[in-house]
């Protein structure tokens, strides 16, 4: 599966918001969309295109932009396809995949709390990797390290 | 020992004196053999196990008895924590095998914090974890000891400035006793223990 058979498919099912498909090392192709079509464009990728794993979700910040980006694989064509969709940078946000692949339930808590990207309609949109009430994201460009002082985290006691 | 001498002295050999002239342990001579070497081991113990008994007579008599006597036993069998935090832990778990075999120092890891009085922080601390190692803390019954095993559990680390990372489990709990390294090999782990065992010999009482 290359890139253009992937354009054909997409055209062929109806691909709402797609932006680009490029050839791109190491997948299939990547398929540039708008964030705004990612709910329908979801499921079409998904069974028009027979891409039934999601193997990670992952964000970037490009300081301009916001960048999130899906990682799928194809089991009959064993090919990764990359979806990924620009962002707001004031406000990142995009619909959750998790109502497709149930495998971006936990990838995307982690790129939520990491990378400070909000997915709509999570179901449960929680901290996975930091403790309750740590008000940072880390992974972003404008966290500063911090000394070990300033980084007040409180212990909460069960 | 030389090839052609017999490895079991005959029986009427007579037995090497326990305590030499001047009260000076005996040097061996290179044809002491193994058995005349545990023998030799059990008759010194039998004076220093007289003389500690005689104390605890003689501070059974004062009325301060029971507290060194606790103090004793407490810092002769102490029970750390059985858990691994990061790294550090499989320095942790081979000073327990074999080699090392810290269980000759009556230490021996429990796996339930209430039957501990000894926690071995060894690893890296995350915030994630942290209200949980309080947890167990709170759970051990009194009196309790805490050893921050290696870089990590003392100050960070070599994380010390990172986002996830408490800078030192003493922000958390008390540390009596702290090791050096990344991680620290078990002689050291060991070390830090009969330390904690001087410190424990001091305090008590
Ligand atoms: S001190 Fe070194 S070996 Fe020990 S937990 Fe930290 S990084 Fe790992």
């Amino acid at each position: 599966m290359d890139a253009d058979e992937v354009r054909a498919k997409l055209t062929g099912a109806g691909a709402p918001g797609i932006l680009s498909v490029d050839p791109f090392p190491g997948v299939a192709a990547r398929v540039r969309f708008s964030p705004d079509s990612a709910a329908p464009l979801f499921p079409i990728v998904r069974d028009a295109l027979g891409f039934p794993h999601l193997s990670t979700v992952g964000g970037i910040d490009w300081v301009e932009r916001y960048e999130v980006f899906y990682l799928l694989w194809s089991d009959t064509a064993k090919t990764y396809l990359l979806l990924s969709a620009d962002l707001d940078a004031k406000a990142p946000h995009i619909e959750t995949a998790s109502s497709t692949w149930p495998s971006a339930n936990w990838h995307e808590r982690e790129a939520w709390e990491l990378v400070g990207i909000g997915f709509d309609h999570h179901p449960d949109l929680r901290h996975l990797l930091m403790p309750d009430g740590y008000d940072f994201h880390p992974l972003q460009r404008a966290f500063k390290l911090h000394e070990p002082e300033e980084l007040e985290v409180k212990v909460r006691h069960v | 020992m030389s090839a052609a001498q017999p490895t079991v002295p005959p029986a009427t050999k007579p037995m090497a004196p326990a305590v030499g002239p001047g009260g000076q342990l005996p040097v061996l001579s290179p044809d002491v053999s193994f058995i005349e070497i545990e023998a030799l081991r059990s008759q010194q113990f039998l004076p220093a196990a007289k003389e500690a008994l005689s104390a605890l007579v003689k501070e059974q008599a004062e009325g301060t008895l029971i507290r060194p006597l606790f103090n004793w036993a407490g810092r002769n069998s102490l029970f750390p924590l059985h858990w691994g935090l990061a790294c550090c832990a499989i320095e942790f778990a081979a000073a327990f095998g074999a080699r090392w075999d810290a269980e000759r120092f009556g230490v021996v890891p429990r796996s339930s914090p209430r039957q501990c009085d000894l926690m071995i922080v060894n690893g890296t601390v995350t915030w994630k974890v942290a209200h949980k190692l309080v947890t167990l803390y709170e759970q051990m019954p009194e009196p309790k000891w805490v050893i921050a095993m290696g870089n990590c559990a003392t100050g960070g680390g070599p994380f010390r400035t990172a986002y996830s990372v408490v800078p030192g489990v003493d922000k958390l709990v008390p540390v009596d006793v702290y090791i050096a390294g990344c991680p620290p090999r078990p002689e050291a782990m060991l070390d830090g223990i009969l330390r904690l065992e001087e410190l424990i010999r001091e305090r008590g009482a």
